[in-house]
């Protein structure tokens, strides 16, 4: 049986734009339905995702989206793709329905299911009452959901977000983050989703490409991520240390020990904190700060900038 | 699924074939033109002249309404390759007239809001994206050039007996050079349209790029003594390849032209497609990259 390919699959991958080297041999897989790409500007973000559209062609290597090579094969992958870009990107005098129905059109969906598909995105994005209007009449807001309509509506593959949230205000954002939520679940669809914004990327995926200058910063996987997060723990203790410790690690536990007191705990799947808590009882041992270690994204984007040299690896 | 069901579904129904997706381009760009009502009036007028090419023709094979208003239509202008030569140097003024009306919308609005990379990111190539706003003035140009020439062409067969045989050498003239016409107007047009992000400006640029390299052309004529200035003046070029098609020696423009080398005004008007060719092809991208 054929092994199930990656959601992205990159080789190597040099992309030279204007004489420069953007990209610098990237080289890894990203297995999970939902990736979020994060990088400081001009990390080379939006030219990794207009290198998978076909729009760049790489000087080296390849990669490949679901399979499909994306020079080689850049029409058949284009065809299982919904494209949502960062800036503005419409036809102004268009009515909202019109301008998606069109683009089902190019997609290849035929007049009568495009229309049908306008009309059903429309509505799902919550842009209904509008879709009548000229696009150019929207407000930022209403734009950006346009643009979502128009990826949705032919059904992609796989679903390639640019800085999806752009522009919108709180309330609108947290519907937005929910609409893609609800797509990512509702179907088989794969998500890449580009932002600046680590509060997006963290409630939307489950594997996140770090890129910083062109290069690979760090590959991470956010499910693997928490569930080790809830078995890390961070405590300061007084009392019977040594008697405390030698009991976790008769649990199974991985402890560390540092001066005064202070101590972290890898658990094991089994053992749950009550347990702890017990322990500690049992050898009179004062618990003054437990933590679970919450490594946030912004941690993880944070070591991954700082692992590549970059202290100053802000957003 | 009912729109009120707001719940994201994914498409599993049939397609349109690959080939044929240009042409929803195409027919997005009639719907547009065609709710123009100042449109409709102007294109109907463009395709008033044939009524009276095809009146003449039928006052000319008919001998009973010749006599009605006593006049002979022969000694006017025979229909003839003279006849077919002065029908399509009309029409193709009004071609490029609905050519200056018409191209200039075509691309500009999908570049000055950024739409390019949604064509493009769909299974969707810069030729096709081309090929199906070509197809617009493709299709609009032909209605007024060579489509009613070769109506009146059949209708001159059909009305004089033993004409149409002698004469079908003809319909290569009207439908190639015609189609040269519509090509080169299209084309420029296009990439105009395409560089100028605004229709205004676009539709200015379109009908001076015309008007002014044949200016040009008329003071260097005038100041070095020569005609060579006449391959910038791209009508004069069009009536000297038509003039030579029909074989046409009396012709007054083609007299003034003749010493100019028709393949030197074939390669002038090959250059001038190949040109606007090269700014399509510079400017249709779905990202610019800043060099340096």
């Amino acid at each position: 049986m054929p092994a199930t390919p990656s959601t992205i699959e990159l080789d190597g991958l040099e992309v030279q734009l204007g004489g420069r080297t953007i990209l610098h041999g990237l080289t890894g897989a990203l297995k999970t339905r939902a990736i979020g790409l994060l990088g400081p500007n001009g990390a080379g973000k939006s030219t990794l995702i207009n290198t998978l559209l076909g729009f760049h062609a790489p000087a080296k290597g390849s990669v490949r989206v679901l399979g499909l090579d994306s020079h080689t094969q850049g029409k058949a992958l284009r065809a299982l793709v919904g494209y949502m870009p960062e800036n503005d990107a419409f036809i102004s005098k268009m009515s909202g329905v019109r301008f998606v129905r069109y683009m089902a059109e190019i997609a290849g969906l035929p007049p009568d299911q495009a229309m049908e598909r306008a009309h059903e995105a429309f509505v799902y994005v919550g842009l209904g009452e509008a879709r009548y209007r000229p696009v150019g009449t929207y407000s930022l807001g209403m734009k950006q959901l346009a643009k979502l309509a128009q990826a949705i509506a032919h059904g992609p593959k796989i679903l390639i977000l640019d800085e999806p949230t752009n522009g919108m205000d709180p309330p609108a954002r947290k519907r937005l983050i929910e609409l893609i939520r609800e797509i990512r679940e509702a179907s088989d669809i794969c998500l890449l989703l580009s932002s600046h914004l680590l509060r997006d990327v963290e409630e939307t995926c489950d594997e996140v490409l770090i890129l910083r200058n062109g290069r690979i910063a760090s590959i991470c996987n956010l499910v693997e991520e928490r569930r080790a997060n809830r078995k890390f723990l961070e405590m300061e203790t007084s009392g019977a240390e040594a008697a405390f410790t030698t009991a976790l690690e008769a649990l199974g536990c991985e402890c560390a020990v540092f001066s005064h007191g202070r101590m972290k705990v890898v658990m094991p799947e089994n053992i749950e904190i009550r347990e702890v808590f017990r322990v500690a009882a049992d050898r009179g041992v004062q618990i003054r700060r437990m933590n679970h270690r919450r490594d946030s994204l912004e941690t993880i984007f944070l070591n991954a900038m700082e692992q590549t040299g970059a202290a100053d690896g802000r957003l | 699924m009912a729109v009120y069901k707001r719940r994201y579904n994914s498409y599993a129904g049939s397609l349109t074939p690959d080939w044929s997706r240009f042409y929803v381009l195409t027919r997005y760009a009639f719907a547009d033109l065609f709710k123009s009502r100042a449109f409709v009036i102007f294109f109907i007028l463009a395709l008033m002249p044939t009524l009276g090419f095809g009146a003449y023709i039928f006052v000319a094979n008919n001998k009973t309404v010749q006599l009605i208003l006593q006049m002979r239509m022969g000694d006017v202008l025979a229909v003839e390759s003279q006849y077919f030569l002065y029908f399509l140097l009309s029409q193709s003024w009004l071609a490029f007239l609905l050519n200056c009306w018409v191209g200039p919308t075509l691309v500009s609005g999908d570049l000055v809001n950024g739409a390019l990379p949604l064509f493009l990111s769909r299974p969707f190539s810069r030729a096709e994206y081309v090929l199906g706003k070509l197809a617009v003035l493709g299709i609009l140009l032909s209605c007024v050039t060579w489509i009613p020439a070769l109506l009146l062409f059949f209708l001159q067969g059909g009305l004089a007996s033993g004409w149409l045989w002698p004469h079908l050498w003809m319909i290569i003239p009207i439908v190639f050079c015609s189609l040269t016409w519509v090509l080169l107007l299209s084309l420029v047009s296009l990439s105009i349209s395409a560089w100028m992000k605004l229709r205004i400006v676009a539709t200015g640029v379109t009908f001076i790029s015309f008007i002014i390299p044949a200016g040009i052309g008329a003071i260097f004529n005038g100041i070095m003594r020569t005609y060579w200035g006449d391959l910038l003046d791209f009508p004069q070029l069009f009536q000297a390849i038509l003039a030579s098609a029909f074989h046409d020696e009396q012709f007054t423009g083609a007299a003034r032209f003749d010493q100019v080398p028709i393949p030197m005004a074939w390669a002038t008007l090959v250059l001038v497609c190949a040109f606007a060719l090269f700014v399509l092809n510079a400017r249709l991208r779905a990202r610019e990259v800043v060099r340096g």
